[in-house]
């Protein structure tokens, strides 16, 4: 295991080294962000000052190596939007982030699982009916839309909780509960359709011929051999809202990386960009590992 | 700070001990995070709302309907060779107790114009002027502009003072100020907090404290006020504007305009310039995919501004006119049928791309060889600002100009002297005129502006002229307020009443 973990290390370091320099061309390929920050009237000698102060003015391959030496030392550099170092700004947002993501997808694993086994005990009954429907809807629902008509429905008509914001748990409910439906949609369906597969093996068969009751035979006996590739589709999803769930965040004026990310793309701000990318990339690393890590703790078959 | 789970529980708490308290304080709501608060970026819009006259206070200030008035100058005059004298209120103090004197100002002049920083006030009103500040005693400051200019005491209405002790070289991020609120908190990404200072120098507002938060979504920001939740959202889009008890609209200032490169033919033909702009019905855009209230435009700058000629019409929608036109001018060897490239920014105001759509549907019906672009903010830059790509196909680049300053001066240099940035045409006898206008004063200033407008428009047909774009706020019911042109760029609380 610990030579397994070593090596999915190596191997993630230099996929990360790769996302670094690859993002730092492409960043750069969108142009100079100089007139963006700029009025419109500014003159040339203040353009040129703008570019000195950020090191735009350098030739790109200079602008890579004193990118690679700062990061070295974990130095984003400072935001060109913001005036505070660009590392904050992303651990700050990310911060959300990773409590939206571990928050939903909690619930979600927890409600999918459960759903998605007793559909698939009674496959074509009216459980199963009505949980394969949902959660096809589920999986479909523009999110955009969902969070519009959610707004409209319980904060400005029955008033129940707010509309946005994060100020107190009333704030995350909205959120939340629009960021589960498609990943719970997708994990019922996946959960539905590997327990099916496993209900039917010859152990299930014999357990049921030894007597004994159903809710061990779904929720032991069959659930921990039908995780493994539910697992992969939790880890997927989840990866989903590390990288930001844009959407939510930017409807609900929730402070996540996600519309940093995207809102630092959309300013050329290259310091916010670049460090955002390293801080979910690495968190996606990590979760990787420990998702591998969990394989193996439900197959003993599986070694490393 | 507690991690935020600890946040939370805390939160739950305090938030049934908030719920219906603070009667007097209000909530606003704006379209982006503001990722600075220093006052010498207070030009930006955002910023402006929170920063502006809240905060920190001008020299002089430009109220809407009543031109320029003292704020924290009490008068001014001129006193000769580019230089204009100031003097100061006397008792007035920043939020942190100390004094205000003409040092402080000459010091706001100085780093709004600091390289080590590009404060956007110095930048926007200040490009290409050098002021040199002598302070004759602590309310008396000497202000020289050079090259002199007649409007140094509007430019002033820009100029946001702060401490004289604020750093040339970074921004601030906790902005102190002469004006009647104290910045107290920033949680970013959050919320941003201001409460009334008990010391201030003017009538203490009635309005004893703001949040202001932040959503991206125009369709939320109107559900925040229609919920109870916020009491002004400044800015919301047209279709968001469904509720004549808590929405305004107001004119917001900007001009939208479609800019025409003379340097390409076939647009250097004035025939083709007429001929684009009779084939334009804009009655048709009014109360359909633009706002009711929107004017037609037959100038860069909101009728509002001083010298704007009221005598110009829009040119009527003739789509056989054009035609005429353009025959004429093929005629002549004009080469009419070459492909124009119609160039738009996305998400410039609301319905841009419709607007686009239908301009390029008019243009090709009366004959015009045309294809629309549209860009994200950055490429259409390369095309609507200087230098302007070689070798280039013809252009028309739509744009919408803010002007809320109350002159001209603030725009016809840039876009339409032959060294503006954003000009599409060099005409001598136009920047010979626009030079006039920009050193003439009182009525005769007023006169010249109006005949440069005439000139551009009748004369020159420098550019596709559209609208005068109106705004919408939406106002929760408790509040006495009522958005004005100024509502686009800044928000004063002191104006706020509560019903």
């Amino acid at each position: 295991m610990r030579s397994f973990l070593g090596k999915r290390a190596i191997a993630s370091a230099i996929s990360l080294a790769g996302l670094i320099v690859l993002v730092f061309f492409l960043s750069r390929l969108t142009g100079d962000p100089t007139d963006l920050y700029l009025p419109l009237n500014a003159t040339q000698e203040a353009r040129d000052n703008f570019r000195a102060i950020h090191g735009l003015d350098q030739p790109l391959i200079v602008q890579f190596l004193h990118y690679l030496a700062d990061l070295a030392r974990l130095d984003f550099g400072e935001s060109i939007r913001r005036a505070e170092p660009a590392i904050d700004a992303v651990l700050r947002g990310f911060e959300w982030t990773l409590w939206l993501a571990l928050i939903t997808m909690s619930i979600v694993t927890v409600a999918a699982i459960i759903v998605g086994s007793l559909a698939a005990f009674r496959v074509g009954g009216v459980f199963d009916r009505i949980a394969t429907f949902c959660s096809l809807i589920g999986a479909s629902a523009p999110d955009f839309w969902v969070a519009i008509v959610a707004i409209v429905l319980f904060s400005v008509t029955l008033g129940w909780v707010p509309t946005s914001g994060t100020g107190t748990v009333w704030h995350w409910i909205l959120p939340i509960g629009v960021l589960f439906i498609r990943p719970f949609g997708l994990i019922v369906q996946v959960v539905r359709g590997s327990m099916i597969s496993t209900l039917s093996s010859a152990y299930i068969k014999t357990a049921r011929a030894k007597g004994v009751r159903n809710r061990p035979i779904i929720f032991v006996h069959g659930l921990r051999n039908a995780m493994l590739p539910v697992i992969t589709v939790i880890g997927d999803q989840a990866a989903g809202l590390l990288n930001g769930a844009v959407i939510v965040e930017t409807i609900f004026g929730f402070p996540g990386v996600g519309k940093l990310m995207i809102d630092s793309i959309l300013q050329r701000d290259f310091p916010v960009i670049l460090a955002s990318i390293f801080v979910t990339a690495v968190a996606i690393f990590i979760m990787n590992i420990l998702i591998d890590i969990l394989y193996a703790v439900l197959d003993p078959r599986i070694r490393y | 700070m507690l991690p935020i789970p600890g946040r939370l529980a805390a939160a739950v708490l305090v938030t049934s001990m908030a719920t219906g308290a603070m009667a007097e304080e209000v909530t606003v709501v704006l379209s982006e995070e503001l990722d600075i608060v220093d006052p010498c970026e207070a030009s930006r819009s955002n910023v402006g709302r929170v920063v502006l006259q809240n905060i920190a206070e001008t020299v002089t200030e430009l109220v809407p309907g009543s031109g320029l008035q003292p704020r924290l100058a009490e008068s001014w005059e001129d006193v000769g060779n580019g230089t204009w004298r100031f003097k100061l209120r006397s008792g007035v103090t920043f939020s942190d107790g100390s004094a205000l004197d003409a040092g402080d100002v000459a010091h706001s002049i100085a780093r709004m114009k600091s390289e080590a920083i590009s404060c956007e006030i110095g930048n926007k009103f200040f490009g290409g002027m050098e002021l040199t500040t002598n302070v004759v005693d602590d309310t008396t400051l000497d202000i020289t502009a050079d090259p002199a200019t007649p409007i140094l005491p509007l430019l002033m209405s820009t100029v946001t003072v702060t401490r004289d002790s604020e750093p040339m070289d970074s921004y601030v991020d906790t902005p102190v100020g002469t004006g009647p609120y104290t910045f107290d908190e920033y949680a970013r990404g959050q919320y941003i907090k201001l409460s009334a200072r008990d010391d201030y120098w003017g009538d203490a507002p009635t309005v004893t404290g703001a949040t202001y938060v932040f959503r991206s979504d125009s369709a939320v920001r109107a559900a925040m006020v229609a919920a109870g939740e916020a009491d002004v959202a400044p800015n919301i889009a047209l279709q968001d504007a469904t509720d004549d008890s808590m929405d305004y609209s107001y004119p917001n200032s900007e001009t939208v305009y479609m800019r025409l490169d003379h340097d390409t033919a076939p647009l250097n033909d004035v025939r083709v310039r007429q001929a684009l702009n009779y084939a334009v019905d804009r009655e048709a855009f009014v109360g359909t995919i633009l706002a009711n209230g929107t004017l037609l435009a037959t100038g860069m700058t909101p009728p509002s501004t001083i010298g704007y000629n009221h005598d110009l019409e829009p040119y009527p929608y003739d789509v056989e006119k054009a035609k005429a036109l353009l025959a004429e001018a093929a005629a002549d060897g004009v080469p009419v049928d070459t492909e124009i490239v119609l160039i738009g920014r996305i998400n410039n105001f609301a319905n841009v791309q419709e607007t686009m759509e239908a301009l390029l549907a008019m243009w090709q019906d009366a004959g015009f060889n045309m294809k629309l672009q549209m860009f994200e903010v950055a490429e259409w830059l390369e095309h609507y600002s200087k230098p302007y790509a070689e070798g280039r196909p013809p252009e028309i680049v739509e744009a919408q100009h803010d002007n809320a300053n109350g002159d001209p001066v603030f725009s016809m240099f840039f876009k339409y002297a032959c060294e503006g940035a954003q000009a599409g045409q060099c005409d001598p006898k136009l920047d010979a005129m626009i030079a006039d206008a920009s050193a003439a004063t009182g009525d005769e200033r007023a006169a010249k502006w109006s005949d440069t407008f005439a000139y551009i428009h009748e004369d020159l047909v420098a550019d596709v002229m559209l609208f005068h774009m109106v705004g919408f706020s939406r106002v929760n019911s408790r509040l006495d307020f009522t958005p004005t042109i100024r509502t686009n760029s800044e928000l004063q609380l002191s104006q706020i009443e509560f019903k």
